[in-house]
């Protein structure tokens, strides 16, 4: 697992447990600057517990968790997108009374310019930090293909394109590690193309780090998988290695316990 | 046009603000003084309901304390009347909203923890404990007589304006009337700006999402603080402009009807909109004409034990007609006939 590359995450011997209940235990595994890496594991193996750790919504108990190109760790979860992380959410996760415009220009909230004096007094940065916005969100609406929805709310359009919206809002914040949680859940074929299409473009300029369920998307997607089961990782390695390992074949399939 | 607006947004929410201003201010001398003095009651209790509207429509938060924000503001403005005669109201004004803002933070520090049903309980409390404490705390609020203050003294330019036999009368009913114009004005413009920024969208995100408003970079504690602050800020500056009008503050005007009344002004007017904050205004300046309207209509004994709480059924009622025909207030039920004529 180690590499000489740069790494964007590096996850620390973290272990967290919920009274007697073991959620996780001393998870290790980083992921390098550009590199796509699927999260993935039966149901309650503890993934969504990882990305919770990750974005600082559940602090463990031991282990800790470093941003090394950003030079940060343990950040809390509004202090993500500052840094240089998003996170899309299970689901859409939108903002139900914003427009999808809004909804994307949201994602850059945390950029600087857009204070309490500034707004209340109407300076000029106000306005045209918003402005600024407006069209930078536009553009990446345009580049995840969901332009002709900017004025419509998040919930009247179709599930495929509200989850692109969320991507859009991620972007925003112009991120150098972009975790999903369960891109593909709800997609049909032809949008899981173009979702696999948009992530392999996004790896090109920005690490990804994804929790997925379906392997037929993750695969041939990832460059490398880490394999959680009751808490622990169990594998991790190339997509190839990966699925001809008996460990993980045991633990998805239930054979040779 | 739209381009200009569009351009230059806050400078367009100035020109637009001083038309109105304008506009009012030439009411002011066109009506009666009656009506002016109406009309300065609802100006400020706009400032009030807009406060309010931001907490609520912007932030997602309820409060129904914030009569006892205004209570501070107004006493705070009484206190400094009553101590720096010679000082300038517009000290008054700014000393009652920053002292209403602090009250609001202190209040926000237990409330931004809570939500709903159990945020509208501690607020409820500190509604309930505003008028015992002004009662009771003699020496700083003159207890249940309240306190009183010299009324705004008409500037000789402003009274020059005014020629024939009650000229005095009509000048100095009419100059408190306007400085209260000014005040909403100001305080209306600064709102627009906020609705229209990027801490007015921080609010909208907490209210509809708070898990993707932290992952987009907004500090939940402090974006629900704020909203707090900002909200008693203005009860605070509503409540020193009600001192000013009326010159004098007792402690039963500010209890939990009040704050009751505010929440529904809100809703009629339509919640998180300016001009629903105006309507609101509006709406109580002329309460009163409604409920003994309702009264002469009713035939209801105006001394009986009904005619005395009319006020609050009248109230009660519209409440209850505006939320089940038109949600989203006057200003929501006006825009839906805009549509529906249009199609």
């Amino acid at each position: 697992m180690a590499t000489d590359r740069a790494l964007s995450l590096s996850v620390e011997d973290v272990s967290v447990h919920f009274g007697g209940l073991y959620a996780l235990t001393n998870v290790s595994f980083d992921v390098a600057v550009n590199e796509i890496v699927g999260l993935i594991g039966p149901n309650g193996a503890g993934k969504t517990t990882a990305f919770n750790v990750i974005c600082g919504f559940l602090r463990p108990q031991t282990g800790v968790v470093r941003f090394p190109v950003l030079g940060r760790e343990n950040l809390r979860p509004h202090q993500l997108a500052r840094a240089g992380v998003a996170r899309t959410l299970q689901g859409v996760g939108l903002f139900d009374r914003l427009s999808v415009l809004e909804n994307v220009m949201a994602g850059a909230q945390s950029r600087s310019g857009g204070g309490l004096g500034v707004g209340l007094f109407g300076l000029p940065a106000s306005a045209r930090g918003e402005r600024e916005l407006r069209q930078e969100a536009a553009a990446m609406l345009e580049r995840v293909g969901a332009r002709q929805y900017a004025g419509a709310l998040p919930g009247a359009i179709p599930y495929g394109i509200a989850k692109k919206v969320a991507v859009a809002r991620a972007l925003m914040a112009r991120p150098a590690l972009l975790l999903l949680d369960e891109p593909a859940s709800g997609l049909d074929e032809r949008e899981l193309g173009e979702f696999a299409d948009l992530i392999s473009t996004l790896g090109e300029s920005m690490s990804v780090l994804l929790v997925e369920h379906n392997m037929d998307f993750v695969m041939p997607l990832v460059h490398r998988v880490v394999v959680l089961d009751f808490g622990e990782v169990i594998a991790a390695g190339t997509p190839h290695d990966v699925s001809h390992n008996e460990t993980v074949l045991a633990a998805y399939l239930g054979v040779g316990e | 046009m739209s381009s200009l607006r569009q351009r230059f947004p806050s400078a367009w929410r100035l020109v637009a603000t001083l038309l109105l201003l304008v506009l009012a201010v030439a009411l002011s001398f066109v009506l009666s003084p009656l009506d002016d003095s109406k009309l300065a009651g609802g100006a400020a209790i706009s400032i009030v309901i807009l406060g309010l509207s931001w907490l609520i429509g912007w932030s997602g938060q309820v409060s129904l304390g914030n009569a006892g924000f205004m209570a501070i503001g107004a006493y705070v403005t009484a206190i400094w009347a009553n101590h720096h005669a010679t000082s300038p109201i517009v000290w008054s004004l700014v000393l009652s909203t920053v002292i209403g803002g602090l009250s609001g933070l202190v209040l926000a520090l237990p409330a931004t923890r809570l939500r709903g049903p159990y945020l509208a309980g501690m607020t409820l409390a500190f509604s309930f404990a505003v008028t015992p404490l002004a009662l009771n705390w003699r020496g700083f609020t003159g207890g249940s007589g309240g306190l009183f203050i010299n009324f705004l003294s008409t500037p000789a330019w402003f009274g020059g304006l005014f020629s024939g036999p009650d000229a005095l009368i009509r000048a100095n009913a009419q100059w408190p009337a306007d400085v209260t114009l000014v005040v909403a004005a100001v305080a209306f413009y600064f709102m627009a700006n906020l609705f229209h920024s990027r801490v007015g969208r921080a609010m909208r995100l907490v209210r509809d999402n708070e898990v993707a408003a932290e992952l987009s970079g907004v500090n939940l504690q402090r974006a629900r603080t704020l909203a707090f602050v900002i909200s008693a800020a203005y009860a605070g500056l509503g409540g020193s402009v009600m001192t000013l009008l009326s010159g004098s503050v007792t402690p039963q005007t500010y209890g939990l009807t009040l704050s009751i009344l505010l929440l529904t002004l809100m809703v009629l007017g339509g919640i998180g909109t300016l001009s629903g904050a105006i309507l609101g205004g509006l709406i109580y300046s002329y309460s009163d004409n409604l409920v003994s309207l309702v009264n002469k209509v009713s035939g209801i004994n105006p001394t009986s034990t009904l005619g005395a709480n009319l006020k609050g059924i009248v109230f009660g009622v519209l409440l209850i007609l505006t939320m089940m025909l038109a949600p989203r207030g006057l200003v929501g039920a006006g825009a839906w006939l805009r549509r529906a004529a249009r199609r």
